[in-house]
């Protein structure tokens, strides 16, 4: 036996002697350190080797990968499934599914609407690293809204999704109050910007610290952000997605985006009926003069959903079953 | 034959192949600033619970209550290579609790029972005090709160304890939580190695 054992040993000796004592006197032990280093493979003997320290996993690509795939064939289906099914029923599948998974599988991160100030400190900041996943999150709904339209927010994003979900009796916001709500988006997106182009130290992530949604998928965070939370969801009964429509600042990229968009949703099946119907079915007030306004429409199929005509050209129904109803 | 397209549509297609191409644009300027992957970590050096001379001061944990998610992505880690493998490890038992019939104090100092001690190497059963044994952590209880790497620090342990992020349990907020909690300014983006 090598000597530092023996040693180590007579140490550990004494201080085992004097734990009764210690135990008998004051119920408490007077702790003295056997081992003043590490031991070596060779002293703890029989062929004892050091196991790996448990270091820190790399980070897994893979699920950053899934999520950009699954985003492009989300959007993909949103559009054909708005543009050629024009099917609601296919929507709230496509909501359910995409809540699911971006919302409340994924913790709702990373998404769309905070990339917007990676984007922009990427941009002034020369030391900033971007990771690809952001990038092709920020960018592939604005691709999408060039194309067909908001069809981000109509199935794909967990945020709009969760207030899609709960909007059960919607009330008409009055024209003047809605378009002044409106204004703040602007004015969040504004600060938002404003936030990140602050030097390293002052900036601020303020669209991910205010995120309402975020602390429900995650069923944790700060109880004020909760309670946010809460009561626009609340509100979200009767006003359909105040997020969306007066806040959400990546909103206002995609509005201003799909203003040109190539093709996006168009209510007229064949021939028009002039009933009304679907303004009256519109909760976010995107059909104004019978037709949808590309930049507010996000794409939720309600429009369709109570179309008289549109049941005739597209559900198969008999016109003398619409008639009697 | 095709029909002539109206100017509204030319237009229509002039704005759109613009604007993918603005889109386009920074999506390139983006592309260059992807020179390296970053994620949060803690500095151990900074660390209150781990920094060496700065005993006595009281456990913040509170890298195990501010991160976002409800396990925290933080972990106690052990480096063996440092560890003493004490008979009493402060880190194990909590060593002012009473002492039992075995002479071992009776209680564990982990809140979750995340750490497992089994003797190691030429293990002689009659004198326990002699052998050496092996702590590991279990990273599925741990939450990174940080008593052991408190308990192990110098002079009543070797500080062979200390706390790490995972990345992989990681949500790579913009703003760390943590990071803003943290007394020591002790997390930073460090460059991550990729999967």
């Amino acid at each position: 036996m090598s000597f530092p054992r023996s040693r180590i040993s007579v140490l550990a000796f004494i201080v085992f002697l004097t734990m009764p004592l210690a135990a008998a006197f004051a119920q408490q032990l007077e702790y003295e350190r056997p081992v003043q280093a590490a031991p070596t493979e060779e002293s703890i003997g029989e062929g004892y080797v050091t196991p790996k320290v448990q270091y820190p996993k790399p980070r897994s690509l893979w699920w950053e990968i899934t999520d950009v795939v699954l985003l492009a064939a989300a959007l993909g289906l949103g559009a054909w499934i708005v543009l050629v099914r024009r099917s609601r029923r296919g929507i709230v599948v496509l909501t359910i599914a995409c809540l699911a998974y971006f919302g409340f599988f994924r913790e709702g991160c990373v998404c769309p609407i905070g990339s917007i100030q990676n984007v922009i400190v990427a941009l002034v900041d020369p030391n900033y690293a971007m990771p690809y996943v952001v990038i092709a999150i920020f960018l592939l709904p604005l691709v999408a809204a060039l194309f067909f339209g908001r069809v981000f927010c109509g199935g794909v994003c967990p945020l709009g999704g969760i207030q899609e979900l709960v909007l059960l009796k919607p009330i008409e916001v009055p024209r003047r109050l809605d378009r002044a709500l409106g204004a703040l988006k602007y004015v969040y997106l504004a600060l938002a910007i404003w936030f990140a182009v602050q030097p390293a130290v002052d900036r601020d992530f303020i669209i991910c610290r205010f995120d309402p949604f975020v602390g429900l998928f995650r069923w944790a965070g700060p109880a004020h952000m909760l309670m946010i939370g809460a009561a626009l969801l609340l509100l979200g009964f009767f006003i359909g997605r105040p997020y969306c429509r007066y806040l959400c600042p990546y909103g206002v990229l995609l509005s201003w985006v799909s203003r040109i968009s190539w093709t996006g949703v168009t209510i007229t099946p064949d021939n028009e009926l002039d009933c009304g119907l679907c303004a009256e079915a519109c909760p976010y007030g995107a059909i104004e003069k019978m037709r949808a306004v590309r930049s507010s429409c996000l794409s939720c199929a309600r429009c369709y959903h109570s179309c008289p005509r549109h049941r005739v050209v597209f559900e198969g129904m008999q016109e003398e079953a619409v008639s009697e109803s | 034959m095709k029909k002539k397209p109206t100017r509204r549509e030319v237009l229509g297609h002039a704005a759109r192949g613009a604007t993918l191409l603005g889109l386009g644009g920074v999506g390139a300027a983006l592309v260059t600033k992807t020179h390296k992957v970053m994620g949060w970590q803690l500095d151990p050096a900074k660390c209150v619970n781990s920094r060496l001379g700065a005993t006595g001061v009281e456990v913040c944990e509170l890298c195990s209550t501010e991160c976002v998610e409800p396990l925290s992505a933080v972990r106690a880690v052990n480096e063996f290579s440092k560890c003493g493998r004490c008979y009493i490890c402060p880190a194990y038992f909590n060593i002012k609790s009473a002492i039992n019939e075995e002479g071992l104090p009776s209680e564990k100092l982990c809140p979750r029972d995340a750490i497992e001690r089994k003797p190691i190497g030429w293990i002689d059963p009659y004198d326990p005090a002699n052998n050496f044994y092996e702590y590991t952590i279990d990273e599925t209880k741990c939450n990174g709160c940080g008593r052991c790497v408190m308990a192990c620090k110098e002079p009543a342990g070797l500080s062979s304890i200390r706390l790490e992020v995972r990345y992989d349990a990681c949500l790579d907020c913009n703003r760390c939580s943590i990071a803003i909690a943290c007394p020591d300014d002790a997390y930073d983006l460090v460059p991550v190695e990729p999967a």
